[in-house]
């Protein structure tokens, strides 16, 4: 869930997966705790990346006049 | 070539024409013409001529089809860059390098000759045209760095989003390289691969400073991109060939940064209402299944009370009667006795008796003692003068 290697994107899509599942079939309210607290923390997570994230901008050194 | 007598010098006709060719070379290695095209033709499908000429002169100009990257038709005003040159069989030709039209005018003739050419061929079908990603983690960025239309766009896309590896390929991005840098930037990407979505983006300007975008070469290399393209070059009202090829055209630099990333101040509000959302949700299955085992008891209840208090409770009924009917039955024959022992007692009162006449004698009964009389209306003493046995022989 909390995987670095994801994007912010990534990250986003992971979040709407998990959201998606309390309004499906699949909903168990046994389980429903237990899935609304790891939502929590991506969602956190998610907002947190959102605040803090940058771009990381690199002009490529080719030359591109030859 | 032979030195004479008088010291001038002889040449052949090709060593004339050689050194003629060199001095030219040397005085004009590279000239620009601005002229109008006439007589223009291709041949065999390889070969163009045509002549640039003003009012007064014209020169006769070849090229190959391949170097051509703008469609001229005679009367286009255009500026030809080439070599001058001297041909063997004497005749003065411009070795065309390139030709770009000239004046707004040509370059809308141009312009549409090309977009005519290049629709009919397909070039452009919405078909083709691919979607954005929309997990944009990867850009590959064609522009100039130092022009205005590249600072607004990597100001609105730091602003609108993070995380964004942007690999930027500086080029030209107006005048006669500019096509091929752009071209080779493109095919930079395409071979590395390891960009998702390419951005090309100029700012505004004329009509000719934007006409390197509606180059054919480069509109073919966008069309062919293997990684979609996006393209924001110019205002809303420019519309180059190259927009035309591309996958997305945005209307201007800020536009394709608007275009290529949420905004995340809204991404925020959206998590927001969705764990809001997703938290009543919660609330009410909850409220639901309360609700649902509130029922299954009162059920429960009401089965229980049915099927075993009930019963028992008639059961109860049936035995309280019973206990009570005998305790009634009990009751009454204790009244009835209680009247008996009511009226023996009352049989028995000394009163009673007395008021039928009878006397109650009290002392000592011996010859001379003083006794006690009791009637019904009076206590009477006496002295007992003698006494005689009364059933002594009964």
């Amino acid at each position: 869930m909390s995987d670095q290697k994801l994007s912010l994107n990534q990250k986003i899509e992971e979040l709407d997966k998990k959201v998606e599942w309390f309004y499906s079939d699949d909903f168990r309210l046994e389980q429903a705790t237990d899935k609304y607290q790891d939502a929590v923390k991506l969602a956190k997570e998610v907002e947190k990346d959102l605040s803090e994230l940058k771009n990381e901008i690199e002009v490529l050194s080719e030359d591109f006049s030859k | 070539m032979s030195l004479q007598s008088d010291s001038s010098v002889n040449f052949t006709p090709t060593e004339f024409i050689a050194v003629v060719n060199q001095t030219l070379e040397y005085a004009y290695s590279s000239v620009t013409i601005v002229g109008e095209v006439a007589s223009f033709k291709v041949n065999q499908g390889k070969w163009v001529f045509f002549d640039l000429k003003d009012e007064e002169s014209s020169i006769s100009c070849f090229m190959s089809l391949w170097s051509l990257r703008t469609p001229l038709e005679d009367g286009m005003k255009v500026a030809v860059t080439g070599l001058p040159k001297l041909t063997k069989w004497g005749k003065f030709s411009l070795t065309v390098q390139s030709v770009r039209p000239v004046g707004e005018g040509s370059l809308k003739k141009a312009y549409e000759l090309l977009k005519k050419k290049l629709t009919e061929e397909g070039l452009f079908d919405v078909s083709k045209k691919r979607s954005l990603p929309s997990d944009l983690s990867k850009l590959g960025v064609i522009s100039s760095t130092g022009a205005a239309g590249y600072a607004d766009f990597i100001k609105i896309i730091n602003a609108r989003w993070g995380g964004l590896e942007i690999k930027v390929a500086h080029t030209q991005v107006q005048g006669a390289d500019a096509p091929d840098q752009i071209i080779r930037a493109l095919e930079y990407f395409n071979q590395h691969g390891d960009v998702q979505v390419i951005a090309i983006l100029r700012g505004g300007g004329s009509a000719d400073d934007l006409s390197a975008f509606n180059d054919e070469k480069l509109v073919r290399t966008i069309a062919a991109s293997k990684i979609p393209v996006i393209t924001g070059i110019g205002h809303e009202v420019d519309e180059s060939l190259a927009d035309l090829a591309a996958d997305v055209r945005a209307s201007t630099p800020s536009n394709a940064a608007e275009m290529l990333t949420k905004d995340r101040e809204e991404e925020k509000i959206r998590l927001l209402k969705t764990m809001n959302r997703t938290k009543q949700i919660v609330l009410q299955e909850v409220e639901k299944a309360r609700s649902l085992n509130r029922d299954k008891v009162e059920r429960m209840s009401k089965s229980i009370i049915a099927k075993y208090i009930n019963p028992m409770l008639e059961q109860n009924q049936e035995k309280m009667r019973k206990c009570l009917e005998l305790i009634i039955e009990k009751h009454s024959n204790l009244e009835q006795l209680i009247k008996q022992k009511i009226k023996l007692l009352e049989v028995l009162n000394p009163e009673k008796i007395l008021e039928q006449g009878y006397a109650i004698l009290s002392g000592k009964i011996s010859p001379g003692n003083v006794v006690k009389i009791t009637t019904f209306n009076n206590e009477i003493e006496a002295i007992v003068k003698s006494i005689t046995e009364r059933r002594k022989n009964e």
